[in-house]
């Protein structure tokens, strides 16, 4: 447990203002960036563990480390390291929320704006919140157990569970590392980190373009495909109905795991098992209902099925995507 | 419509102009667009007040003119990025296509029932929105627009609004979740839990809905309950949340309410204009002109004034200097019966020659049916 205020708290969220306080007398040194190195290669790894940090100084570097690290990020301008980053750092923030007395919690969540209370009536047992809606839609992550219309909505507060409370936090923290700042005349020594980061990167793969032409698909394939060339987390239903979309067209299981080498948690070991694992199961191609009810259609084609869209003249496609 | 008309026209909007109730809060941070042969000619416009915005509206009198839902620190700054955005109302527009170029008139009651619907369970009912927050203007055309002015909703962004959206137009909907099965200590039998009539959303909705088609048309559910007994019984259990009270299988009965949760949404939100979701869309101006029609985008009067409200009626630009005129036109093309000013109109025929209230004359004119007989 750590109370706000306190340096471990500010070492488990290092987005907090306090700490910002904390580090007011620290000047960035050569070990900091090191440190920031790491914390944005281990995002890269999928790394969310934490570090066991005993000494004053130590806490204090490790707090640096990621405002650091946003700095490096805000020079580098690189959407897939953004995006890595934050999504690491948010669930790293999560797992630390999990073992916070609820107070605590209360703190952190307060940090973006979220203040869920109780619902009026419900009984503690039955572990019911209510936020209000506009901090609801700020925060809920893009799947379907948190789309509004199978939420419990009452004169603008939106029913959540605690559990589903800690998932928002995490979905807001996201966003908020996702906004680097953006840094002026950047210190040579901050440049040259950001380029050894660069530097590690596997080359961009372009393959992956040339087998799967955007424009060839219907608007929402086509969306999810740009979302992942921006290195942006897609939901889960959205990565399952790519894959059912791209093996009942036949494309390899090879070229689909490339699709989502974009995806900021990536991992080419996860992802091969799970599109085989589509592939076995057989799954069909969901219907622009169902589409519709992840949240994902984005035009109104009015052919069933996405894979209709193969079926359609040339200039309907064009009416349709205008 | 020659030049000759044009220019008559344009009078008397811009003496409609010079009167006109121009409430349009944030105006200096808004965008605007006007359009004279289409809707919008040219955008990326901003006004420092309301009295330089009318008086562009009475010396340079566009057909069309409308504002950004969003609010920028630069409004005039192009391209959009350089606008600085600071926030959006959230707008629903909302109307009826139909056959033929007079088809949607007879329809816009229709509009108006989803309207009540919008306003009263989802905007005020679900998402909580004080009506004082709400603008609701008839759109100058075929239906309505309301505008949600809360602070809170300001900030939300594009794909949020779309939750929205998809909420109100129920995609996605599973009312079939609104079911579990559950045993009860007592009996070892299986009850169907399901919505409360008191609950609110679209649960509560769908459980009222139900018990009010069983009051009104029990037969669209099941032929069981037109017996009274079994109807009351039924209705007795529901009010309570438990659905069991019948002998329909429960995944019988809950497939035969597919009815009732299919009346739930708010079907007539036109998405594909994207309003509510694009955040560079422009917006016709409350209480300006429709340059197809010559109705006005007329702001009702609060919540309580929709039913009264008859847009052929009360939309119509009646300025002092006006008031008194007629016109007398021409038919070019058979024209249907219609209820316009509040009165029973045509139907009329091609070179049909005929004499109007000054507005009516104007909208027949305006919507490419007729020409004025300049005397
Ligand atoms: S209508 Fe169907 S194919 Fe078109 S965008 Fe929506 S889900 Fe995709």
């Amino acid at each position: 447990m750590a109370e706000q205020g306190s340096l471990d708290f500010a070492v488990r969220y290092p987005f907090s203002p306090s700490a910002k306080d904390a580090i007011t007398d620290i000047a960035v040194n050569e070990r900091i960036i090191i440190l920031a190195r790491n914390r944005i290669m281990k995002s890269l790894m999928n790394d969310s563990s934490g570090r066991m940090l005993i000494h004053e100084a130590d806490k204090k570097e490790d707090i640096a480390s990621f405002a650091v690290a946003r700095m490096i990020l805000g020079i580098l301008r690189n959407n897939y390291l953004t995006n890595t980053f934050a999504v690491n750092e948010s669930k790293m923030m999560h797992h630390f929320l999990n073992r916070e007395d609820e107070a605590t919690a209360l703190e952190v969540s307060t940090i973006f704006g979220i203040v869920p209370k109780p619902k009026a009536g419900a009984k503690p047992v039955e572990d019911i919140l209510e936020l209000d809606l506009p901090s609801y839609l700020r925060c809920c992550p893009r799947s379907p157990a948190y789309r509004l219309i199978n939420r419990r909505l009452v004169h603008g507060m939106v029913e959540i569970k605690s559990d589903e409370w800690k998932r928002l936090v995490e979905e807001a923290a996201r966003k908020h590392i996702e906004r680097i700042p953006i840094v002026k005349d950047p210190p040579e020594e901050l440049k040259e980190a950001g380029k050894k980061i660069l530097e590690t990167l596997p080359k961009t793969d372009n393959s992956k373009l040339e087998a799967i032409k955007v424009e060839d698909h219907p608007p929402c394939v086509a969306k999810l495909l740009d979302n992942l060339a921006k290195h942006e987390n897609l939901p889960h239903q959205a990565r399952w109905f790519l894959a059912a979309y791209f093996l009942s067209l036949n494309t390899s299981e090879a070229d689909i795991v490339k699709i989502f080498s974009g995806a900021p948690d990536y991992s080419e070991k996860v992802t091969s098992y799970q599109v085989a694992h589509i592939k076995k199961k057989g799954y069909s191609v969901p219907s622009c209902a169902t589409v519709l009810g992840y949240g994902l259609c984005v035009a109104d084609c009015r052919i069933g099925s996405p894979l209709a869209w193969h079926r359609l003249g040339r200039q309907r496609k064009e009416e349709i995507r205008k | 419509m020659n030049e000759q008309e044009r220019q008559l026209i344009t009078k008397i909007f811009s003496e409609y102009y010079a009167e006109a109730e121009l409430d349009i809060p944030g105006i200096e941070h808004r965008e605007f667009g006007i359009g004279n042969y289409k809707k919008i000619d040219a955008r990326h416009l901003s006004f420092g007040s309301v009295s330089d915005f009318r008086r562009y509206l009475t010396t340079n009198t566009p057909f069309f003119v409308s504002h950004s839902t969003s609010y920028y620190d630069f409004p005039g700054a192009t391209p959009i990025q350089k606008k600085q955005w600071k926030g959006a109302d959230v707008v629903f527009d909302l109307d009826i296509h139909a056959e033929g170029k007079y088809g949607a008139y007879a329809l816009l009651d229709r509009v108006k029932a989803d309207l009540v619907r919008l306003v009263d369970d989802f905007l005020i009912g679900d998402f909580g929105v004080d009506e004082k927050d709400l603008i609701i203007d008839f759109s100058g055309n075929r239906g309505y627009h309301v505008h949600i002015r809360d602070k809170r909703f300001l900030p939300i962004g594009a794909e949020e609004r779309r939750e929205l959206v998809d909420y109100i137009m129920g995609h996605g909907l599973d009312y079939s979740k609104f079911f579990s099965d559950s045993y009860s200590a007592d009996s070892r039998k299986a009850r169907l839990v399901g919505p409360r009539p008191e609950e609110g959303g679209y649960r509560g909705r769908f459980a009222r809905g139900v018990i009010k088609l069983l009051e009104t048309d029990p037969k669209s559910i099941s032929r069981l309950f037109s017996d009274p007994g079994k109807r009351e019984f039924f209705i007795s259990g529901v009010k309570e949340g438990n659905w069991s009270k019948t002998s329909l299988k429960f995944d019988d009965l809950v497939s035969r309410l597919k009815i009732v949760a299919d009346g739930l949404a708010v079907q007539s939100v036109d998405t594909d204009a994207g309003v509510t979701q694009d955040l560079s869309k422009l917006i016709r101006v409350p209480n300006t002109i429709h340059g197809e029609t010559g109705l006005i985008a007329k702001v009702i009067d609060g919540r309580g004034a929709i039913e009264k409200f008859e847009p052929l009626r009360d939309a119509l630009i009646e300025t002092k200097t006006i008031a008194n005129e007629t016109m007398m036109i021409l038919f070019t093309e058979d024209v249907p019966a219609l209820v316009l000013g509040g009165e029973n109109m045509g139907p009329f025929k091609k070179d049909e020659r005929r004499e109007f209230r000054l507005p009516i004359s104007m909208f027949y004119v305006l919507k490419g049916s007729a020409s004025i007989v300049i005397r």
